[in-house]
């Protein structure tokens, strides 16, 4: 009865492409997926963030119309005018009361902002946040305030946005010049590679918190965004030259020899054909890259050349930190946040190579 | 017969004034945490640069009015033109003409000392030693007790070390070739100089040098006649010859000195009619001229052969050997000196003794240890475990690192006030802030309560105005600082056009036909307190729709930025000259270091008038006048003035705070000593 069972589960397997097959490897791997939850969880936290600290309430009634100014902390010219013009001067509470005795708000969890200190009395039965070396975390101040008195915990959950998007953004432009180049490279060979071999030479020998000290400079409004640029341009080389590594040796197995047989054209061949064979030993390096991106924004930030004052960023609040090691909070939560950002897409990176390398699978079992 | 030091300070006044900027400058010491290069600039607009200096770093395009050569930077600035040789009329012909008025010489310890003897201290030494200074009142007993000046030698220890802190290592020990802060201290304790001046910034000739200092009834020559008892310290007798020599060194195009210049380049000439009689001309009747004796002076027998050999004074290997073992002018010796580690100063025996006779009084410290320690934190550490006896506290470690026993078991603290004030600089050329109504708007919505009782923690005092509000100089009565009040500010930007008309939060004015939104950048040296204060700023106009950028930039771009007038907002601050007249430079139509823009004729004016006046009184209200000329305008948002913190051994005393810190005055540090253990 047994013996049908088995060859019917193979066939039910075989069909399973290779991403099914790594999807299914990598789903095995605990401490991988854990990290996949815990990089989504930051993910929730980045786009929510204003909805979990902030002081302009999410939703609001006020003289009749619903307003939605929480939408302000994305883009400030979201806020509603109407809150300008009524001379609210980004204090909400206390002056919707005041203005329109009907009016009502959902408020986000956590009555504090990023950006500046809450005062006194801004919040009924809430205390202004202490300054100086006094900020320890407290039940208004979960992790503490900076010595300007702004609360620790808002900055952290508002620059979780900002350690993500570099992340991204930037690996993101890394890749796409990276494996475009690469790829060009390894496939059509000649002096084409060695042309491309030595640009990678000459980028690899650009320091990118050079160029950025530089930009800095040159600019006058410089944003996170400039900076994602900066780190994307500098960073595509080791993406570059692990996709020429494996487009010289795809580029002679036989699907290729037939593709161009059948007179598929360059650019096909080499996106819809060997690409995809070759992208799994790509994505490893890619996360590995999101996080020395987080790094080096932190790095930028603790230097003080982030992201521009006073937007909140993990690495100003360590260096802050550094100014006064007895304001161990100021240190000790920031590092932990970079500390299990970076770990976790380190641990996705490894789960991934795990996942996709046959042979590290066999050594597995 | 009375045993005192007079390690008096014989260097320009308006240089202190540099020098006592430039400690503000440091970054690390003006509070804004560890600073990676020693850039001068990084911490304020123009750094804290003084009036009557060119910016610390780069600031080659100073007037040739008020140049003063670039105290920090390491390439001097040429001298603008040679210097004319001028042939004066015989000493004969001078003293029948001139009617020569006898000016001060004098002693400014001694002074000192009648200054002290008129109060009694406020409570005793030990309560002083055993008191926590986290009070203005607690503060104001330890300064009386521990101020005082010994009753009797005996309390003193003639044999004691004082080992001092450096933030940085020193470029040169040569008198002439001073820039920043710690040279002036060491080339203080070396250097041989005539004129001096007292905490109140009265000039006067040291009697340890000068026997008579004479000014002509036109005020165009100064006569000295020097004292015939001092020896550099190779033995040869200190003459007249030493300063002309020098003068002209200082003059000579081909030297690269760092700062000198400054003043030295307003006398027309220096002439020795004998070994010990001077005669200082003037090339205008100005009631600075006083200010324009007082320069360093090297030994001719030393460099007069050498220097035509090698002019940078440094690069020869004569000058190399000079350069380690200097020959002193003044009351101590260098004795030792490992670059970037220390440099030891040893009391001159021979400056107090001269052929068995006590002539001078005794330095109190047998030796002067500056040891170099770059990172405050450390620094501070060595002075909890009494390796240093003294330094400079950053302000956020005089909240929260220097408290409990762990500090107070061998030192305690102390702050005074100090002249250098802070502001926001509004470039009145962009189309933001040409407007004064805009400018004083931008006052009226600066939350000072905030910046002072929570940033500052109640340290600092608000400022209003060019000058302090305790100078001689400063406008009676001294005009009010603004105060908080949004609905005036938003009625005054209403009445200057700038309303927000589409409804985005931010207000627009149309200039040009263009409706421009009011967003600007403000920028700032890259340290924490400067962005703190900024971003604070920013908060302030946000709640009435003006978008307010802070933008930290690296100490030389700031200042090319200042210089080119390529900004919209700066933060900033300045430190104070010894004389009024060294602000001309911020506020004079034209002057590269207005950063401003600010143009008003009639402040042109009196500056030139204030110094042709000679009556302090009347000169007094000729920049009193000013002071509030500028202030009306409102070309900067006036914010705070600084105090100066400093940690103190148990064991000094004697040490007291001027304008310019504990040690930049006469008496300054001849006055502070250790007491027996």
């Amino acid at each position: 009865m047994n013996a049908p069972t088995t060859p019917i589960a193979v066939i039910a397997e075989s069909p399973h492409g290779f991403w099914d097959e790594a999807w299914r490897q990598f789903r095995k791997r605990r401490l991988a997926m854990l990290a996949l939850f815990y990089v989504e969880f930051l993910i929730l936290v980045a786009i929510l963030a204003p909805l979990i600290a902030g002081t302009k309430p999410i939703v609001c009634r006020y003289k009749g119309t619903l307003y939605f100014p929480a939408m302000g902390y994305y883009v400030p010219s979201w806020e509603n005018p109407v809150f300008a013009k009524d001379k609210f001067r980004r204090v909400y509470p206390k002056n919707l009361k005041e203005k329109d005795p009907e009016s009502w708000a959902v408020w986000p969890l956590l009555y504090q902002d990023p950006y500046r200190r809450v005062r006194d009395g801004e919040w009924e039965g809430q205390p202004g946040n202490p300054t100086g070396d006094s900020g320890k975390p407290s039940r208004y101040n979960l992790f503490g305030t900076n010595q300007s008195g702004v609360d620790v915990f808002a900055q952290m959950v508002h620059g979780t946005m900002v350690a993500l998007l570099v992340g991204f953004v930037s690996e993101g432009i890394a890749a796409a010049i990276g494996i475009t180049l690469g790829a060009v490279a390894g496939y059509f060979g000649g002096w084409i590679d060695s042309l491309i071999s030595r640009l990678i030479e000459v980028v690899m020998c650009v320091p990118s918190l050079v160029l950025i000290l530089a930009l800095i400079a040159i600019l006058d409004k410089v944003t996170i965004w400039h900076m994602m640029g900066i780190i994307g341009i500098t960073g595509w080389t080791g993406i570059a030259r692990l996709t020429r590594a494996e487009f010289l040796r795809l580029r002679e197995a036989e699907f290729v020899t037939g593709a161009r047989a059948i007179g598929v054209g360059h650019v096909s061949v080499i996106f819809r054909y060997i690409l995809p064979n070759a992208l799994a030993p790509i994505l490893v390096p890619i996360t590995f890259g999101i996080a020395s991106a987080i790094l080096i924004e932190s790095s930028l930030s603790f230097l003080g050349f982030g992201a521009p004052p006073p937007n909140p960023s993990w690495g100003t609040l360590l260096s802050d930190g550094r100014r006064n090691l007895n304001l161990w909070w100021l240190t000790f939560f920031p590092g932990l946040a970079v500390f299990f950002a970076v770990l976790a897409y380190n641990l996705i990176g490894e789960g991934l190579h795990e996942a996709t390398d046959p042979r590290l699978r066999e050594a597995m079992r | 017969m009375v045993e005192r030091p007079v390690v008096q300070l014989r260097l320009p006044p308006s240089l202190w004034a540099i020098l006592f900027a430039l400690v503000a400058s440091q970054p690390w010491l003006a509070g804004c945490g560890p600073a990676t290069t020693p850039t001068e600039s990084t911490t304020t607009q123009g750094p804290d640069a003084t009036p009557s200096s060119t910016p610390p770093t780069g600031g080659a395009t100073g007037s040739s009015e008020t140049t003063k050569s670039t105290p920090a930077a390491a390439s001097a600035e040429p001298a603008s033109e040679e210097l004319v040789p001028y042939d004066p009329p015989p000493l004969a012909e001078l003293d029948a003409k001139a009617g020569w008025i006898d000016q001060t010489v004098g002693d400014s310890l001694a002074m000192w000392k009648a200054e002290l003897a008129q109060t009694k201290p406020i409570c005793t030494v030990e309560e002083a030693l055993s008191l926590e200074n986290d009070s203005n009142e607690k503060n104001a007993k330890i300064l009386s007790a521990l101020g005082r000046q010994p009753a009797s030698d005996s309390e003193v220890d003639y044999d004691a070390t004082f080992n001092r802190h450096f933030g940085r290592d020193v470029k040169s020990t040569n008198p002439i070739m001073i820039s920043a802060t710690e040279e002036f201290d060491v080339a203080g304790l070396m250097g041989f100089g005539l004129f001096g001046a007292d905490w109140r910034f009265n000039p006067m000739a040291s009697k340890d040098t000068v026997v008579s200092w004479q000014t002509s009834a036109d005020r165009m020559m100064d006569k000295v006649v020097m004292r015939k008892d001092c020896t550099w310290s190779d033995g040869k007798p200190i003459t007249a010859h030493d300063v002309v020599f020098s003068f002209q060194t200082i003059m000579n195009p081909k030297v690269p000195v760092p700062a000198m210049r400054g003043g030295t380049d307003k006398l027309r000439w220096v002439h020795a009619y004998d070994d010990y009689t001077l005669v200082y001309f003037h090339k205008e009747a100005l009631a600075t001229n006083v200010w324009n004796l007082s320069f360093t002076v090297i030994p001719k027998h030393i460099y007069g052969e050498s220097i035509k050999e090698d002019v940078t004074l440094q690069d020869s290997p004569t000058h190399v050997k000079y350069e380690n073992e200097p020959v002193s002018g003044g009351p101590y010796v260098l004795s030792k000196r490992v670059r970037g580690q220390e440099i030891v100063m040893t009391r001159r025996d021979d400056w107090y003794i001269v052929n068995g006779q006590q002539v001078r009084d005794k330095p109190y410290f047998k030796e002067i240890r500056f040891r170099v320690i770059t990172d405050p934190n450390t620094a501070l550490l060595a002075l909890k475990t009494g390796e240093l006896d003294e330094m400079m506290l950053l302000p956020e470690m005089w909240q929260t690192q220097t408290s409990g026993e762990e500090f107070y078991k061998y030192a305690t603290k102390a702050h005074g006030p100090e002249w250098t004030s802070f502001h926001f600089a509004w470039n009145t050329k962009s189309p933001f802030f040409s407007d004064l109504r805009v400018r004083q708007a931008m006052a009226y919505l600066f939350d000072y309560d905030e910046m002072l009782g929570k940033l500052f923690h109640g340290l600092y005092r608000q400022s209003a105005g060019p000058f302090p509000s305790d100078a001689w100089w400063a406008p009676k009565p001294y005009p009010e600082p603004f105060k908080r009040n949004i609905d005036k500010a938003e009625e005054l930007l209403d009445a200057a056009g700038w309303v927000d008309d589409d409804g985005d939060g931010v207000r627009e004015k149309v200039i040009d036909g263009k409706p421009t939104k009011f967003e600007f950048s403000i920028i700032c040296p890259s340290a924490p307190e400067r962005v703190q204060l900024c971003t604070l700023l920013k908060e302030c106009l946000d709640q009435v729709g003006i978008v307010c950028n802070v933008k930290p930039l690296e100490g030389t771009v700031l200042i090319q930025k200042l210089m080119d007038k390529d900004f919209q907002a700066a933060f900033g601050g300045w430190g104070t000259g010894s004389d009024p007249d060294t602000s001309e430079n911020l506020w004079k139509t034209g002057e590269p270091r207005n950063y401003s823009s600010f143009s008003n004729p009639e402040v042109d004016e009196l500056f030139a008038a204030g110094r042709r006046e000679f009556d302090r009184e009347k000169r007094a209200v000729v920049y009193g006048r000013i002071h509030n000329l500028v202030f009306e305008a409102q070309p900067y948002t006036w914010l705070y003035t600084r105090n100066s913190f400093y940690a103190f051994s148990k064991q000094l005393r004697g040490y007291a705070f001027s304008p310019r810190g504990p040690y930049n005055y006469g008496p300054g540090l001849s006055a502070i000593y250790k007491v027996k253990k």
